[in-house]
């Protein structure tokens, strides 16, 4: 298997180089023939990648330890389903799994564009491929998964506890594919440069890929919370570590950009600018990469550690530079005569939308990096945590809701004060009641009042948009209300999957706000037979239980849980004992409600006294981060979903196949 | 004269921009009253090596932050405050056990630079869309759809007004 992956790589190498050389080559000087046979390269470089894969795949599930990579991530006893997942465990393992995926989403690409973007899908496949190098370069000559031992081992050393967990089967895949996929639409921006096709073709080409990374960076983020909600056990789900930070700022800028092309869709301006965006994101995406892999700043998530920095660091430099200089060249032929009416129009919105999350992801970024300056300016290394993000960024998530209420209803071109206050009458009497009420119930902290306002603010925007346009329909056609709301998402689905996503952000955000402010802990130690109390709830220590795998020993608390002296829930915290790493892990017990969650982890068990300590946690409306996340992408499935329209268009452009046609068009005004 | 009153438009932009950072920086560096161990805890960045702080480290029975838990539940006991126990901490750990940096010298710049650069950013877009809205052609025309505003769907030409109603019709 050794031999069949090395060889895979090496083959898989020489491909991509071929095919960069081949598709620059075939389009500068327009040999179709050389431009076809670089894309079955690239097909070719895909095989080889997944035959790589599969053999190291198959070295996991047959636990052949002869694979130094197989001993340092497995043994015998790991589950089989954490043999599959341990192929993103380690370092080389990771890096495989991540240039797997580049090359799949090359290929399609290749495929998508057989026929068409003639003029710049050569260039963008030879910067996919000019990215493929550096990872296969890297699992070549660097990082190299198939690395023999001179000494086979008995047992191999197993996988970190805390990569044990169903939540790590699918968070780094989410957030690889996300991060990964971003690198389409920055391929097709840098090709555009390199071509001189400076129109929005390039745009609308990726629009698919962009939202598509968007909506994997959005679950990579949320399955990675809840991750570390799930296996941390200290109750939270966030907390400010650099590669949460690194995860979070290209959705940050992704989104920044999602919003801003809609404006050189609109009216063919800010071309500078979404150059400007897709670059960071797919920069930062890489930044991401090298925080995890460098060591440079310590984190809880990198499991991954090794030497690999420089060369991340290097080729970061050198996309950056390279990228800013295309776009310079080229920034005369950009500039475009503007049209800009009002401050009080979409654009002006979406301008300030893009200048909070730009800002967000900044401050997220000068966070994440100042310990290092820090260092090297003063030579003393702080910590830059929680406290320092949650209130620099406490004040700009406010704005963010605002305009995210303010957006899609105000009208492009220009608005008068006259229409903006019929439009947002109604929601913001909605916000100020939901304020005003929440301030009688007895509330007084002032940033949750004023996010509970926005929050309703924007819920109602969403409510008028849709009641407006729903009777509207039941005007011109004779349906049923809920008829009336399918069929208005069916045929606009890129508006109102929006406002699906918008809805879904706003209740992430609630529940975000509510757990950090009302969040409370109790820490009780007790006997067998004692109950406590944590807020409205009884619990009762009814006992230990212990059980014992292969792999794992359990010991298992029973706590049953009353409300109002009726038993509502029995709940199972446990401490595990890995016994091949020999190492302890916790695994937390949560009761979930809409309302609130309980939260219990058995942080100790004294063996003399009979006494076993619960940390508890009651944490109000985290339920609404969870559904907020699936709501979300629920309104990201809609908005990518392919509608009549846009099946004709590409039907059409199928028939008629034109060097720039549009895999997709964009809905004229769909946002 | 419109243009003059455009400008003002775009200072005045500029200027409620500026304001909102300047406002913000004193009131997000204002340090607020810790009083649970919760909220100390997250004051302090555990040595155990997680990263984390005392709060949230992820270490069953670490050596560090259980032990500093209970001593920080001790202290606010005896009636000590929150900035009281930080500072005791510092005292005796130094400055990397804060879990953020602190607002005077060099630290300053971590908590300014952020807010700086929003404003740099609100002033950008500020001038650049007072530039575009110069540089934009005059008043709409009558038949603009902005200024169409007061025309009535009768008035329109009847293969726009068909044309109109086919797209009415596709998307809603």
């Amino acid at each position: 298997m050794s031999l069949i992956g090395q060889l895979a790589l090496a083959l898989a190498l020489v491909l991509a180089a071929y095919s960069i050389i081949a598709n620059v080559v075939g389009a500068r000087a327009s040999i179709p023939s050389l431009t076809s046979s670089a894309r079955h390269a690239l097909w070719a470089m895909c095989a080889m990648v997944t035959v790589a894969v599969g053999a190291l795949l198959t070295s996991l599930l047959h636990s052949d330890f002869s694979l130094e990579y197989v001993a340092s991530y497995t043994s015998y006893s790991l589950p089989t389903i954490y043999k599959i997942t341990a192929l993103w465990g380690g370092q080389q393992g990771s890096l495989l799994f991540w240039t797997w995926l580049l090359t799949i989403f090359t290929s399609i690409v290749a495929f998508q564009n057989r026929r068409r973007n003639l003029e710049i899908a050569p260039y963008a496949l030879a910067v996919l491929a000019g990215l493929a190098i550096f990872f296969l370069g890297m699992l070549n000559f660097v990082t190299r998964p198939f690395d023999l031992l001179a000494v086979i081992p008995n047992d191999g050393q197993d996988l970190n506890p805390l990569l044990q967990n169903y939540w790590m089967a699918i968070h780094p895949p989410s957030l690889y594919t996300g991060y990964v996929s971003a690198s389409v639409p920055f391929a097709f921006g840098a090709a555009a440069l390199m071509a001189g096709r400076l129109d929005d073709s390039w745009i609308r080409s990726t629009r698919r890929w962009a939202i598509f990374s968007w909506f994997f960076l959005t679950l990579g983020n949320m399955f990675g919370a809840r991750w570390a909600y799930e296996v941390l056990g200290w109750g939270g789900y966030w907390a400010w570590d650099p590669v949460e930070n690194a995860a979070f700022m290209p959705w940050l800028v992704m989104t920044a950009y999602l919003h801003s092309v809609m404006i050189q869709e609109r009216k063919d301006m800010l071309k500078v600018w979404n150059l400007v965006l897709i670059g960071m994101a797919f920069g930062l995406t890489l930044f991401g990469t090298f925080i995890t892999r460098s060591g440079v700043i310590s984190s809880v998530h990198s499991f991954t550690q090794s030497g690999l920095g420089p060369y991340f660091l290097t080729f970061l430099i050198t996309v950056t530079v390279l990228y800013t200089g295309l776009l310079l060249s080229r920034v005369k032929q950009l500039r475009t005569p503007a049209e800009f009416e009002s401050y009080l129009s979409r654009e002006a919105a979406f301008l300030f939308n893009n200048l909070v999350l730009v800002g967000i992801a900044f401050a997220v970024f000068w966070g994440t990096l100042f310990p290092v300056l820090s260092e090297a300016v003063r030579g003393v290394k702080i910590t830059v945590g929680p406290p320092f993000f949650d209130k620099v960024n406490a004040p700009l998530a406010l704005a963010l809701i605002f305009l995210m209420g303010v957006g899609p209803l105000i009208a492009w071109r220009r608005s008068s004060f006259d229409s903006l206050a019929k439009t947002f009458a109604a929601p913001a009497l909605f916000g100020i009641t939901t304020g005003g009420c929440a301030f009688i119930a007895g509330l007084r902290e002032w940033y949750v009042l004023t996010a509970l306002s926005l929050a309703a603010f924007v819920i109602g925007t969403i409510v008028v948009e849709f009641r407006r346009g729903v009777s509207a329909r039941r005007h011109m056609v004779a349906e049923s209300v809920p008829a009336a709301m399918v069929n208005l998402i069916a045929k606009n689905n890129r508006r109102y999957g929006g406002y699906v996503i918008h809805l879904g952000v706003v209740l992430a955000f609630t529940g975000i706000v509510a757990s950090a402010f009302f969040k409370t802990e109790v820490k009780k130690s007790v006997k067998q037979g004692d109950t406590f109390q944590v807020g409205a709830y009884d619990l009762e220590y009814l006992g230990l239980e212990t059980s014992e795998t292969p792999h794992v020993e359990t010991v298992r608390a029973r706590v049953e849980v009353r409300l109002n002296g009726k038993p509502i829930a029995m709940m199972e915290p446990a401490k595990l004992f890995y016994k091949r790493l020999q190492q302890p892990a916790t695994a937390v017990a949560i009761r979930s409600t809409p309302a609130a969650d309980l939260y219990v982890v058995l942080a100790g068990i004294d063996d003399q006294s009979g006494l076993a300590t619960f940390q508890v946690f009651l944490t109000p409306l985290v339920f609404w981060l969870w559904a907020g996340g699936l709501i979300m992408a629920l309104g990201t499935v809609i908005v990518m979903w392919p509608n009549v329209r846009e099946r004709a268009v590409i039907a059409a452009a199928v028939r008629a196949p034109a060097p720039f046609e549009d895999d997709v068009q964009a809905v004229p005004g769909g946002d | 004269m419109k243009r003059l009153l455009k400008l003002r438009t775009s200072t005045a932009a500029l200027i409620i921009v500026a304001c909102a950072c300047a406002l913000a920086i004193p009131i997000v560096i204002a340090a607020a009253p810790t009083v649970s161990v919760q909220e100390v805890s997250e004051g302090l960045t555990c040595q155990c090596g997680c990263g984390l702080t005392v709060a949230n480290c992820n270490h069953p029975n670490c050596e560090f932050s259980v032990p500093v838990r209970d001593q920080i539940a001790g202290m606010l006991g005896r009636g000590m405050s929150g900035a009281q126990v930080i500072a005791y901490f510092r005292g005796k750990y130094g400055e990397k056990i804060l879990s953020a940096p602190t607002t005077q010298g060099f630290n300053l710049l971590a908590w300014v630079m952020p807010f700086a650069a929003i404003a740099a950013g609100g002033a950008l877009v500020a001038f650049t869309v007072g530039r575009w809205r110069s540089s934009s052609s005059a008043p709409s025309s009558p038949g603009s759809p902005v200024s169409g505003a007061n025309a009535s769907v009768e008035n329109f030409d009847p293969e726009l007004r068909r044309r109109l109603e086919r797209e009415l019709s596709d998307r809603i």
